[in-house]
């Protein structure tokens, strides 16, 4: 059953923070925020009112090499040598788009795993500045399919698609799909390489095109939202 | 907002751009505390680096996603953090050294809140859990500060689960009010 009041939600989300929600009921209480912009803005409340505790914790320099081991799993390979120019310049276009979308439209993306699953996946939910959910999106590693749900929310805009993009590592967009609007739902086939290049990149764009997608094969219209799929 | 969290929130915004300096600077001016909390609640410095790496990596990718209902960037940052050793705490099953946790409840040595400086958030939440019951007040703690579960709070404080449960949740109610008044 879902929390329904706001006692409750309250309860559940101090407990949430503090740690004690555990378990089953912490995985639920995750789920449950993904749908509800109210809870998530009760566990904000809760961060921001206990964060004192983490102040009066004794700060630690961690090791010097930590730093190195971090930036070689986020950039592994040297940028000149293996970005070749195209990329580069569809990088520098993605990065560009992406950080002045997100100082327009300041989207916000709540994930969480999902609970009772029993095949490995990826999950994100993309919302809108007002915190509403925009499409839910499931990758499944086992059939190598990606299924986007729409909320009703979503409105179809008579001119222009919403246009899916898989973002690979070096920062290359591939198209996937044009997304679905007003509820609807689309499920669609990746192959070995795309299910491959997602589960290692778990990054996902959203650009506005023309009707039918863009013309070019590359992103032709404003970035709206960047996102990242999470294990479930 | 203070100099402090402007450049902070700057440094984000930058890193969300793909700005590499811009996040190894936020990671400069963030990491110690970061890691100080890990290894204060994990106890055990590998899996406290670990946690480190696997909060900065997720920072990087969700630079773009804090905004100021989060809190302080600071506030967004350790709160990964804490949500990522809780993981790492819970997994572990750790055990937990009880006797210690008998020497912080009873210790007349001034306790962190008692340390909290002047600053309004930090007394307002000080002032609050010096207000409470000693019993509300030492089961939010040792879950905050160790992460301890409903079972170990039960078993460190020699109280049946129920009780305990019911103390958590009483006690942050109360915490709540006082907060919220």
């Amino acid at each position: 059953m879902k929390p329904d009041h706001f006692e409750r939600n309250q309860a559940l989300a101090s407990e949430y923070v503090v740690g004690t929600l555990q378990g089953a009921a912490r995985k639920r209480f995750e789920h449950w925020m993904m749908e509800s912009p109210r809870l998530r803005r009760q566990v904000w409340y809760w961060e921001r009112r206990l964060e004192p505790f983490n102040n009066t914790l004794p700060k630690t320099t961690p090791p010097a090499q930590l730093w190195d081991q971090i930036e070689q799993r986020l950039f592994p390979e040297p940028q000149a040598s293996n970005v070749a120019a195209g990329q580069g310049q569809g990088l520098w276009f993605w990065r560009w788009s992406a950080g002045l979308a997100m100082a327009a439209l300041l989207v916000v993306l709540i994930w969480t795993p999902l609970p009772s699953q029993s095949t490995q996946g990826v999950v994100a939910v993309v919302q809108s500045e007002q915190a509403q959910p925009l499409w839910v999106m499931n990758a499944s590693a086992a059939d190598h399919s990606l299924t986007m749900k729409a909320l009703p929310s979503v409105a179809t805009n008579t001119g222009q698609d919403f246009e899916l993009w898989l973002l690979l590592e070096s920062g290359v967009p591939v198209s996937l799909t044009v997304l679905p609007t007003e509820g609807a739902e689309l499920r669609i086939q990746l192959s070995n390489e795309q299910a491959r290049e997602l589960l290692k990149s778990r990054s996902l764009a959203i650009s506005l095109e023309p009707k039918g997608g863009s013309p070019t094969g590359q992103p032709t219209g404003p970035v709206l939202y960047h996102t990242q799929l999470v294990d479930f | 907002m203070d100099c402090d969290n402007e450049r902070l929130v700057t440094l984000l915004a930058k890193s969300a751009q793909g700005d590499r300096q811009s996040f190894a600077s936020l990671y400069q001016q963030t990491s110690a505390a970061v890691y100080g909390m890990c290894v204060h609640l994990l106890r055990n410095t590998d899996e406290a680096q670990d946690v480190l790496q696997e909060t900065y990596i997720q920072v990087w990718h969700h630079a773009g996603e804090y905004h100021a209902d989060r809190g302080t960037p600071i506030t967004w940052m350790m709160s990964i953090g804490r949500y990522r050793c809780l993981d790492a705490l819970r997994r572990r099953r750790h055990h937990v050294d009880f006797q210690q946790v008998e020497s912080i409840q009873e210790s007349d040595a001034p306790g962190p809140m008692q340390m909290a400086d002047a600053q309004s958030e930090r007394q307002r939440l000080s002032d609050c859990l010096k207000d409470l019951d000693e019993r509300y007040r030492a089961t939010i703690e040792m879950a905050y500060y160790r992460g301890f579960t409903h079972q170990e709070l039960a078993l460190a404080m020699g109280q049946p689960l129920g009780t305990t449960k019911s103390l958590v949740r009483r006690g942050l109610s109360v915490l709540r009010r006082c907060l919220g008044s």
